[in-house]
C-alpha cells in the first residue's frame, strides 16, 4: 500500500482521471439499478404489500389476473389460514371538472372486502365506508396533486367516485391503485362486461403463517393456486423488464472492471524498467504485485464509492415522476462486485510483474 | 573475510548457431573494506559478470559465495531475498523509484522488511553523504550528482555486505563524476564493505584498490 499510496499522490492528474473515469462509470451503473429497482417496484408494490403467500386465478386465465374472472362465493370452497377477496379492473380516472386528455390519469381498480388482510393501511384521510367511495396511492398526491374530497369520474361511465383517503406504495403494472369496496367494483366492472347477477371477482389472495401453499386446498378444478413470487414474474412486461436492466447492469459492471483493469495494466506496462531496477534490487514480485492490487482496490474503492455517492444524492434531486428508488442490498452487492471484478483485472498486471526480467535493468 | 568469492565461474550463451562463452572460467575474490573496478570495453562481459555476482542470472558452471553463503545455487525466491539483505546495486540510470522521496526511497526498505522506520538512521546517512537538506525531493528535482548520491544511499541503506556499481558515473560529467567515486570508496572502507564498480573510465580508477581488466570474457588483474 506504502508505493501504491505514494504513486497515486505524486501522479495526481493521471490518477484523478482514472478515478473519474471509474466514477462516471459507477454512477451509471447505480443511477440504473435504481431507476431499474424502482421501475419494477412499480409493478409489483401493491402486491408486496398484500405479504401473503399465494394466489387463486382462475384456471384458464394463464396467470394473467386481467383475464381472471370467477364468482366470488368460489371463496367458500378454498380452505387456507388466511383468505382475502379480489377484483381488478382497469380504468381512466380524471378529476370531475377537467375534461381535457392531459388530466385523464390510468388506474387500477382493487375491488377488496374492507376487513380481509390485503386492506391497505391509510396514511392520511379514512378508509372507504360507503360505495363509491375510493382510497388511492400517495402518488395520485404527491405527483397529480389529488386531495381528498375529490370527485372522480371515470371513462365511459356515469358514475363518479370519491377520494377519501391516501395510501402508499400501491402500484400496479406502473399505475397507481384505487381501493375500492367490492359493491362498487362490480359496478366498475360491469361497464366493461356487462352486468351479472352474481358478485365477480378476480382472485383469492392467500396467506399462510409458515408461508407454504402446502396446507391450501382449493376445491374445484376450476380455479389454480400459484406462489406469489411466481405471480409477480408473470405479470405482464415484468420479467422482461427485469432482465433487460439486469443484463445491462451485468455488462456495465464487466465493462467498468476492463477498463479499470486495462488502466492499471497499460500503466504497469509503463512502468515496467523502473519495476526491473526493483526486482534487481531483490525486491519481490510478491511485494510488487500487492502493491499493483493496492493500488486497484483504491482507485476503484474511491471511484465506486464516489459514484455511489452521487447516486444517492441525484436520487433526493430527483422529481417523484422518475422511478427511481435506492435499494441497500443491490447497492453494496454492486459495489462489492465492481471492486472484486476490478481486481480479477489488476491480476493480469500482477502476472507482467512476475514475467518482468531484472536483468534487462542492468543490460 | 572475503565477501564475494567465485570459484571457477563460466558463462555460456546458446543462440541457436553456436555457443558464445560470455565469461571463461574465472576465479576471482573481493575482501572486506577492499574497493574493486572492473574497465573495460563494451560487448566485454563486464556486466554479464556483475549480474552473476548479483544472482541475477546464475552461471553455466561454477559457484558464487556471497557473505560466505553459497548464492548461485539457491532457488530464486531465496536468492532475490538474499539479494535485497545482502547487496546494493547502483546503477547506471540509478536505482530510485520516481514518485518517492529521498527519504521515502529508504523508508521503504524498512517498510518491505516490516521494520519501524528510524528518521535519525536517515539522516545521519544523508548528511554522511551530504544531501541531508535533499530528503524531501523527488528524483526528477535531483541533479545527476546528486541522483547517484541518493542512489548510494539507497544503497548503503539496508547494510549490505556487497556494493555493486554499474556504471555509476556515466551521465556525469567529470567532477561529479569523481565526486561520486570518492563517496564509494569511502563509505566501503568507512562500512566495511566489498565493493565492485563496472567503469569504462579508466581515469576513476585511482580510487580504487584493485583494478581488473576484462576482455572477450577473461578477466585479468591490472
Amino acid at each position: 500500500m506504502f508505493l501504491a499510496w505514494k504513486e497515486i499522490k505524486y501522479s495526481k492528474t493521471r490518477f484523478a482521471l482514472i478515478i473519474g473515469v471509474v466514477v462516471l462509470i459507477s454512477y451509471l451503473v447505480f443511477f440504473l439499478t435504481g431507476l431499474a429497482y424502482g421501475l419494477a417496484q412499480e409493478n409489483r408494490t401493491s402486491i408486496d404489500k398484500w405479504d401473503a403467500t399465494g394466489i387463486i386465478l382462475a384456471d384458464e386465465s394463464n396467470l394473467n389476473i386481467n383475464m381472471s374472472m370467477f364468482p366470488k362465493d368460489q371463496m367458500d370452497e378454498v380452505d387456507a389460514e388466511e383468505t382475502a377477496s379480489l377484483g381488478i379492473a382497469s380504468s381512466v380516472i380524471q378529476l370531475e371538472e377537467e375534461t381535457d386528455d392531459d388530466s385523464k390519469i390510468n388506474v387500477t381498480f382493487f375491488g377488496i372486502d374492507g376487513d380481509e388482510f390485503i386492506t391497505p393501511e391509510i396514511t392520511d384521510g379514512d378508509m372507504f365506508s360507503d360505495a363509491n367511495e375510493v382510497v388511492g396511492d400517495l402518488s395520485l398526491k404527491e405527483e397529480e396533486g389529488y386531495e381528498i374530497g375529490d370527485e372522480l369520474s371515470l371513462a365511459g361511465m356515469d358514475t363518479t367516485v370519491t377520494l377519501v383517503g391516501f395510501t402508499e406504495n400501491s402500484k400496479f403494472n406502473v399505475a397507481p391503485v384505487l381501493y375500492t369496496d367490492h359493491e362498487t367494483y362490480q359496478h366498475i366492472r360491469a361497464s366493461g362486461f356487462g352486468e351479472r347477477e352474481e358478485e365477480i371477482i378476480s382472485a383469492i389472495v392467500v396467506r399462510t403463517a409458515d408461508d407454504t401453499l402446502e396446507e391450501v386446498s382449493i376445491g374445484t378444478d376450476d380455479l389454480e393456486l400459484y406462489e406469489i413470487n411466481e405471480f409477480i414474474s408473470n405479470l405482464p412486461g415484468y420479467n422482461a423488464q427485469v432482465l433487460t436492466f439486469g443484463l445491462m447492469i451485468g455488462f456495465l459492471v464487466l465493462i467498468a472492471a476492463m477498463i479499470i483493469g486495462i488502466f492499471i495494466y497499460v500503466l504497469t506496462l509503463q512502468k515496467s524498467s523502473m519495476l526491473g531496477v526493483m526486482k534487481a534490487q531483490g525486491i519481490s514480485s510478491t511485494y510488487i504485485g500487492k502493491s499493483v492490487v493496492g493500488q486497484t482496490f483504491l482507485l476503484s474503492t474511491i471511484g465506486v464509492l464516489t459514484g455511489l455517492g452521487l447516486t444517492l444524492g441525484t436520487g433526493l434531486a430527483l422529481p417523484n415522476a422518475v422511478p427511481f428508488q435506492n435499494n441497500g442490498l443491490f447497492f453494496v452487492s454492486i459495489t462489492t462486485l465492481l471492486i472484486v471484478v476490478a481486481l480479477l483485472g489488476a491480476f493480469f498486471s500482477v502476472r507482467t510483474v512476475v514475467k518482468i526480467d531484472p536483468l534487462e535493468a542492468i543490460d | 573475510m572475503k565477501l564475494i568469492e567465485l570459484k571457477d565461474v563460466t558463462k555460456s550463451f546458446d543462440d541457436g548457431r553456436k555457443k558464445i562463452e560470455a565469461l571463461k572460467t574465472t576465479n576471482f575474490s573481493v575482501e572486506e573494506g577492499e574497493f574493486v573496478s572492473i574497465i573495460g570495453p563494451s560487448g566485454s562481459g563486464k556486466s554479464t559478470f556483475l549480474t552473476i555476482i548479483g544472482g541475477l542470472q546464475t552461471p553455466s558452471k561454477g559457484k558464487v559465495y556471497i557473505n560466505d553463503e553459497q548464492f548461485s545455487e539457491l532457488a530464486e525466491k531465496e536468492r532475490a531475498k538474499k539479494r535485497f539483505r545482502e547487496i546494493g546495486f547502483i546503477l547506471q540510470a540509478s536505482n530510485l523509484i520516481p514518485f518517492l522521496t529521498v527519504k521515502n526511497q529508504l523508508q521503504l526498505v524498512n517498510k518491505i522488511n516490516k521494520e519501524k522506520f528510524d528518521i535519525k538512521q536517515v539522516e545521519s546517512l544523508l548528511s554522511d553523504l551530504k544531501i541531508e537538506e535533499l530528503q524531501d525531493k523527488y528524483p526528477g528535482d535531483l541533479s545527476g550528482g546528486e541522483r547517484q548520491r541518493a542512489a548510494i544511499a539507497r544503497a548503503l541503506y539496508h547494510d549490505p555486505s556487497v556494493i555493486l556499481a554499474d556504471e555509476p558515473t556515466a551521465s556525469l560529467d567529470t567532477d561529479r563524476a569523481f565526486e561520486v567515486v570518492e563517496i564509494l570508496a569511502r563509505e566501503t572502507k568507512k562500512k566495511k564493505k566489498a565493493t565492485i564498480m563496472v567503469t569504462h573510465d579508466e581515469r576513476l580508477t585511482d580510487y580504487c584498490d584493485s583494478v581488473y581488466i576484462m576482455k572477450d570474457g577473461v578477466l585479468n588483474k591490472k
